[in-house]
């Protein structure tokens, strides 16, 4: 595939993606701090916990969808940025792909391995199996997974924003543009 | 001679008759002033069970304290005050009306992990004795049958006497703890303290 055969924009399938996904890892991370160092009482903590393992699921069912898309689809070119910053770039997308699904699968052997087995019931709809029976130094392994990724995606999530914004406000290329939804003026679309 | 003697027959006859009146009399008395005490004794009161709070209250590592309460149950208070050692309480307690302040978490604690609602409906005190502390209180003494395992309980019940409107209302207050590991409930411990704190206070009305 040549350069111009490539979309001038992402496609409407991984902008929804995108940002279903960026809502709910915003939610996630929010919940996930509210949940532990928020303070509140007991009966609004185990509904945090339970919200947070349910939106957790469909951030794994996003991320797939998403990574699927990524390969069955073809992405509009790279913007002409030098070298380090779209290398930076690639960095920051790739681990967020990485890091989400380690985040999730982590946070899967958390519940699963705790030595209170809670059953993750998916919006109180059905119970989503354990990956593992409990396990007290597994369980101890897995939170600090869990927490370290958290705090990574957090961070990489700023840098991605960061960077999209620098694209957006300093270099006044389309890369924000193109991956948003229903935003019709391309500037650099044709060539 | 014969006659005569029939005579003092029948005499000494209707002397027997009356003695006998007389004592069936005094021992109706007897036995009627016994049954005035008897009633007199331990009155029964009803439970009031708008308010009546079955309360608990339970610790964890990295988790805020849970506090809780049970909205059903059903109970009997028998008091006498001249003889307190002939008082009595029992308290059922349904499990299934357990109530943290959110429902998910209400249908974990009925689960299997803790309450085992589906096969303990039911948490039951019954008292063995009450002996009087003070003027203001009494130590219950009876049997907390909890998940089917039942364990000794000694609580202090704080007891107020009331007397307002249409007659007599009992209010008590009884706190105290309980090891949920003496009846089996091993969920989560030592993340989930074995310490469970009951507050229970209720009101009863003189029947």
């Amino acid at each position: 595939m040549t350069p111009e055969d490539k979309p001038s924009r992402w496609g409407g399938l991984i902008i929804s993606l995108h940002w279903a996904g960026a809502a709910i890892i915003v939610a996630l991370i929010a919940l996930g701090w509210a949940m532990v160092y928020g303070g509140f009482d007991s009966a609004s903590t185990f509904d945090f916990y339970q919200w947070h393992k349910s939106f957790g699921f469909v951030a794994l069912a996003l991320t797939a969808a998403r990574l699927a898309a990524r390969f069955a689809g073809s992405a509009p070119p790279p913007p002409p940025s030098p070298q380090w910053e779209r290398g930076l770039s690639a960095f920051a997308q790739g681990s967020l792909y990485i890091l989400t699904l380690f985040a999730i699968v982590s946070g899967w052997l958390v519940v699963s391995t705790s030595p209170l087995p809670v059953p993750t019931r998916f919006f109180d709809l059905f119970v989503i199996p354990n990956l593992a029976p409990a396990d007290p130094s597994l369980f101890a392994e897995a939170v600090l997974a869990h927490k370290l990724s958290a705090w990574a995606i957090a961070f990489l999530v700023a840098l991605h924003v960061a960077g999209a914004l620098k694209h957006h406000l300093v270099n006044r290329d389309d890369v924000l543009r193109r991956m948003s939804p229903g935003w019709p003026k391309i500037r650099s679309a044709r060539r | 001679m014969f006659i005569q003697d029939s005579e003092e027959i029948m005499i000494a006859r209707k002397r027997t008759t009356w003695r006998f009146r007389i004592a069936c009399a005094i021992m109706t008395l007897g036995l009627l002033a016994q049954v005035r005490a008897l009633a007199a004794a331990p009155a029964n009161w009803r439970i009031n069970p708008a308010r009546t709070h079955i309360a608990f209250a339970i610790d964890a590592v990295g988790y805020p304290r849970t506090h809780g309460q049970f909205h059903q149950f059903s109970g009997r208070i028998s008091v006498d005050f001249d003889h307190p050692d002939r008082s009595s309480v029992t308290f059922h307690v349904q499990s299934q009306s357990v109530d943290v302040g959110s429902q998910p978490f209400d249908d974990y604690l009925r689960s299997a992990a803790f309450l085992d609602a589906a096969q303990f409906p039911s948490i039951d005190f019954v008292s063995k004795s009450v002996e009087r502390v003070d003027d203001r209180s009494v130590r219950v003494t009876g049997d907390l049958t909890l998940l089917g395992v039942t364990r000794p309980l000694s609580v202090d019940v704080a007891v107020q006497r009331e007397t307002a409107g249409g007659g007599d209302r009992l209010a008590f207050v009884a706190k105290t703890s309980i090891d949920r590991l003496a009846f089996g409930m091993n969920s989560g411990f030592p993340l989930v303290s074995r310490e469970v704190e009951l507050a229970i206070s209720s009101e009863a009305l003189e029947l």
